[in-house]
């Protein structure tokens, strides 16, 4: 799981020591100018590609992650704008369907370079930074916190239910299966969730968050 | 499911976020009322939780092909645990996760994935749920088909919406015609509709044969009365009716005069007259297949629906008869 989530944000590079809110701001701005640019100015969106290309190889991002990630991303794109064509008889659509594919694979490629140069621990000090209330940021930390906690759970319960079936089960069966399982983890995480704040009320924990950061 | 950047244009974007934002601020405001220290631990956990429920795939049989998988959506489940307010800001935070730890949804869509999944799936889900509860007189059968149908219409409201931010975006386009794509979509989503109703309905199911008090009471749900058998068939059959009719109207009549209204610029008359010279036969071919698969897969789903509704009703009965059995057995030895 840790190999999943965050896997670049820790390499060492130019990118990376940006400030925080400048990278936020560039994303935002490469995603805004992919958006609004027409087709037409086709050009365009090649020089935006190449610049985001290029803060990849800068980022020290490997190619096979980018290809990886795209093969997954391109064919759900694909069937959405092929929707377009097809809803509107094989004559018309194909500009737009030509606009969402150029804009799309931009705006993907420029959140991958985002996501791949920013920590979620920084990210979360830029969200305090930019006026988001500090009750959604201790939100979203105890969340990432328990993601790993839940998502171990979730493999010794995998585990053990392999253990106990020999495979060749009906589709019934997997489907019920899989949905006991996300109960049994909703059973064990609210009994958690309610452990640990019993736990952090016998610590003094009054709803308000406070870090070493604040002075 | 989640709409990337580049899909819609920039103004339905921020028109969007700015509705969710609305919504978000207003759940937050409700929950900050109630009680504000609980909140951070049962959320933050319950944002994990879907976030992590989502890995878990759902084997979909479809012509042979193994590697097809659905997942959970979370919007209704959210809600029916930690209610509705708190439901929507948990989904909302699985959205922000996902968008700027995988990439998961644009930067600029984010809003209309919220408005989308959070505020319709959660509050929207949430009333549906609710008012299904109070219908069937608040106990586990009424929790179980509200979760089922909740789960249902908050796929395809979401379509539908989506259908309608997309053609606000690109009503510019020549020769588009919005039914059609949303003859499409919300096809295509009643059929997932179903999944998502089964999977929520079997976790509820299940967490009320293990942990019935989890799940989110609001006293004004419980204290309402149960409607009386007779009145319950009526009000029943009424609203299949209603649903039935909302899928046939707008195909039937008057879509494109509400939609006229919404967007100006698309001249409908004009693309009529020019569509018609240019699929003159291909209208032939297939006359009206929109109103048809439309209004057919509303009908089918909605028979599935109520299917599953009864089918877990039934387990969920046997499997509450056999913990009292043996409850009872303890108690005699």
């Amino acid at each position: 799981m840790s190999n999943y989530l965050d896997r670049y944000g820790r390499n060492r590079s130019l990118c990376h020591r940006l400030p925080p809110r400048l990278k936020l701001l560039l994303t935002l701005g490469v995603v805004l100018a992919g958006v609004s640019i027409p087709v037409k100015y086709w050009p365009a969106h090649g020089v935006l590609m190449s610049l985001v290309f290029i803060g990849h190889s800068v980022a020290h991002v490997p190619l096979s992650y980018l290809a990886r990630r795209l093969a997954i991303f391109m064919p759900m794109v694909c069937m959405l704008s092929l929707s377009v064509p097809i809803s509107q008889g094989f004559a018309a659509g194909w500009e737009i369907m030509a606009a969402i594919l150029f804009r799309t694979t931009l705006s993907f490629v420029a959140m991958l370079w985002l996501v791949n140069v920013m920590p979620f621990d920084q990210l979360l000090f830029t969200l305090r930074t930019l006026w988001v209330p500090d009750i959604i940021v201790a939100m979203l930390s105890f969340m990432y916190r328990y993601i790993f906690v839940l998502w171990d759970e979730l493999d010794k319960m995998r585990v053990a239910r392999r253990a106990r079936s020999f495979g060749g089960v009906s589709l019934w069966y997997r489907w019920t299966s899989a949905a006991q399982l996300i109960g049994m983890l909703l059973i064990r995480a609210m009994e958690r969730a309610e452990r640990v704040h019993g736990a952090m009320c016998a610590r003094g924990w009054d709803g308000v968050v406070r870090t070493l950061d604040d002075e | 499911m989640h709409v990337p950047d580049g899909l819609l244009s920039t103004e339905v974007c921020l028109g969007a976020g700015a509705i969710s934002l609305c919504a978000y601020g207003y759940s937050l405001h409700r929950l900050k009322d109630s009680l504000a220290e609980r909140t951070v631990p049962m959320t933050g956990m319950m944002a994990a939780l879907i976030f992590a429920g989502q890995m878990i795939n759902f084997p979909i049989a479809l012509f042979g092909i193994p590697s097809v998988s659905g997942h959970l959506m979370g919007g209704v489940l959210a809600a029916a645990v930690l209610g509705p307010w708190a439901g929507c800001i948990a989904v909302t935070l699985v959205l922000v996760v996902q968008c700027l730890l995988f990439a998961d949804g644009g930067l600029l869509a984010l809003g209309v994935n919220v408005l989308n999944m959070a505020v319709i799936g959660s509050l929207g889900g949430y009333a549906v749920f609710a008012f299904v509860r109070r219908l069937l007189g608040g106990g586990a059968r009424g929790t179980l088909a509200g979760g089922v149908i909740a789960a249902w219409l908050s796929v395809i409201a979401a379509s539908a919406l989506f259908c309608l931010e997309f053609s606000l975006s690109h009503n510019g386009g020549e020769m588009f015609q919005v039914r059609r794509l949303f003859a499409l979509m919300v096809s295509v989503h009643s059929a997932i509709g179903v999944g998502e109703a089964l999977i929520t309905g079997s976790v509820i199911g299940f967490v009320l044969a293990q942990r019935p008090d989890l799940l989110y009471t609001a006293d004004t749900i419980d204290s309402g009365r149960a409607v009386p058998r007779a009145g319950r068939a009526v009000v029943v059959g009424v609203m299949c009716a209603l649903a039935v009719a909302a899928f046939v109207a707008p195909f039937a009549s008057g879509f494109d005069d509400g939609l006229v209204t919404i967007s100006k610029q698309m001249d409908f008359n004009k693309l009529e007259q020019s569509r018609a010279l240019l699929f003159a036969d291909y209208d032939q071919v297939l006359p009206g297949w929109q109103k048809l698969s439309v209004s057919l897969s509303g009908i089918i789903g909605a028979l599935a629906v109520l299917m599953i509704a009864f089918l877990l009703d039934r387990s969920l009965r046997l499997r509450q008869r056999a913990a009292t059995a043996t409850a009872t057995d303890v108690t005699h030895e």
